[in-house]
């Protein structure tokens, strides 16, 4: 079975935000919920870097650890969805998360949280597959057409790439011997005669 | 000869030039862009997207993983064992009813106990559906289950208050408890000789100290978990305190229940019209002056 991943090249990433409202967009996520996110480091200043970042969907996720109701799944491609039925809205998963990806809607009881949604790699939920229920609760299933998540189809410079792991670390190698990496990147040693 | 003089000269400032560089690390003014390898990128994305899951996050993580479930199981069913031993080998204490009750609670303390004794088991037992949530098919049910416990937090705090004012002074610390945790307050014997104890004893203070402060306590740190409102690493650290505290204060619970109910024949009636029997306010209350 092929194991899904995230790869954002931070080399490529513009920090567009294209990825961003692809998601939120396509998926119809509430006001107020970021399933994904571009966190840039050294803004304005030389090795500015900008990385698209969601859930990681982890082989040993620390969020499925956690929930005391097992809300949290994982399937055979290592995608990690949530049974929005089944969350309590406690927020264990996200004090578990080392990146913040579980977020939670304002409640309509008393203020307390509803249940959590994060990204679900474009690969709809525990509902029926295209069902109504599915596209309300999760968002569009991508996966279950074939076509890669909202996130990494509008790239614009086709940094993040997302998919069967070994299908995206071979593009990103490739990417690598064809421009070099670091000091070498793209004729750097060319243009400043530095190596 | 010339040449030979200035590189003399030249190569010990080179080396000094070179060890000067090498000592700084590397001055941004040596680098171009990109000179470093593009994982270090990533090592500097991280610090700023995880790091702080290195305080905290990892032991939250293997603490409610696999530990807490099983304090409060352990402390589910060797509190009441232990104490069903008791009541097999030991038994209850009853006493006479002979002679004048002596007023113990007021119509305020009876009403305020009772207010926080029923909130309390609420936020005991929604507590517990939240832990044990899983075996209980998660959902809608443990999701009111947690504005039952925010509405019960509440009234808890209310009652709470009122009762600590009106026991503070006759719970504070007295030389002559360290004399009853030494007999364990004379639970331990069947036989009935006057225990040292003012209108309260060691352990009746013991819960009392627990259930305000801790619950003063649980109150505060169930409050930032409930709204998200201290800053993530801090919601790790309360969410650790939060469950050790709720296993203990369970496990103190049980306790009071039996003594209350079971141990000590008469009690329940004293705190539901106000009086107890003299004799037993001479045996467990001996130093009581009325």
């Amino acid at each position: 079975m092929a194991r899904m991943k995230f790869l954002c090249d931070v080399e490529r990433c513009i920090d567009c935000n294209g990825c961003v409202v692809a998601c939120k967009e396509g998926n119809q996520v509430p006001v107020g919920i970021n399933r994904r996110r571009v966190i840039t480091i050294d803004e304005g200043k030389p090795g500015e870097k900008s990385i698209s970042v969601a859930c990681m969907h982890c082989s040993d996720a620390p969020c499925i650890a956690v929930c005391p109701v097992d809300a949290i799944y994982q399937r055979e491609d290592g995608i990690v969805l949530v049974n929005k039925k089944t969350c309590i809205g406690c927020g264990y998963c996200f004090m578990a998360c080392p990146f913040g990806a579980p977020q939670f809607p304002s409640g309509k009881v008393f203020g307390a949280r509803g249940a959590m949604d994060k990204c679900t790699f474009c690969a709809g939920g525990p509902e029926e597959t295209f069902s109504d229920e599915e596209k309300r609760l999760y968002g569009q299933n991508r996966i279950a057409e074939g076509k890669v998540p909202l996130c990494a189809a509008m790239c614009a410079t086709k940094a993040l790439m997302a998919g069967d792991a070994n299908v995206v670390a071979d593009t990103y190698r490739k990417r690598v011997f064809a421009r070099g990496s670091g000091a070498n990147a793209w004729g750097w040693d060319k243009a400043y005669g530095k190596k | 000869m010339n040449r030979k003089k200035h590189f003399r000269f030249i190569l010990p400032v080179g080396v000094l030039l070179l060890a000067g560089v090498a000592w700084a690390g590397s001055p941004q003014i040596l680098l171009s862009p990109g000179s470093e390898p593009s994982t270090a990128s990533f090592a500097a994305i991280n610090k700023v997207f995880t790091g702080d899951w290195q305080q905290y996050g990892q032991l939250f993580t293997s603490l409610q993983g696999g530990l807490f479930n099983r304090i409060f199981l352990l402390v589910l069913t060797i509190v009441p064992v232990v104490f069903l031993l008791h009541y097999i080998i030991i038994g209850a204490k009853s006493f006479s009813h002979a002679g004048t009750p002596i007023k113990f609670f007021g119509i305020l303390t009876r009403f305020l106990h009772w207010l926080a004794a029923l909130s309390f088991s609420l936020l005991v037992i929604t507590g517990l559906m939240v832990v044990f949530g899983k075996f209980l098919g998660g959902g809608a049910l443990i999701m009111s289950g947690r504005s039952v416990h925010l509405i019960a937090a509440i009234v808890f705090c209310l009652s709470a208050a009122g009762l600590f004012l009106i026991w503070l002074k006759d719970m504070l610390p007295m030389p002559h408890d360290i004399l009853w945790l030494f007999i364990m307050g004379g639970y331990l014997s069947k036989k009935k000789k006057p225990i040292p104890a003012g209108k309260f004893n060691a352990g009746q203070k013991m819960w009392f100290w627990l259930a305000t402060i801790g619950g003063g306590v649980m109150a505060w740190s169930g409050y930032n978990l409930y709204s998200f409102a201290a800053p993530t690493d801090q919601l790790r650290q309360m969410a650790i305190l939060h469950n050790f505290l709720a296993a203990g204060l369970v496990a103190f619970f049980i306790v009071h229940l039996y003594m209350s109910l079971f141990a000590i024949k008469g009690s329940l009636t004293s705190m539901l019209t106000g009086y107890k029997s003299q004799e037993e306010v001479a045996i467990l209350h001996s130093r009581y002056k009325i």
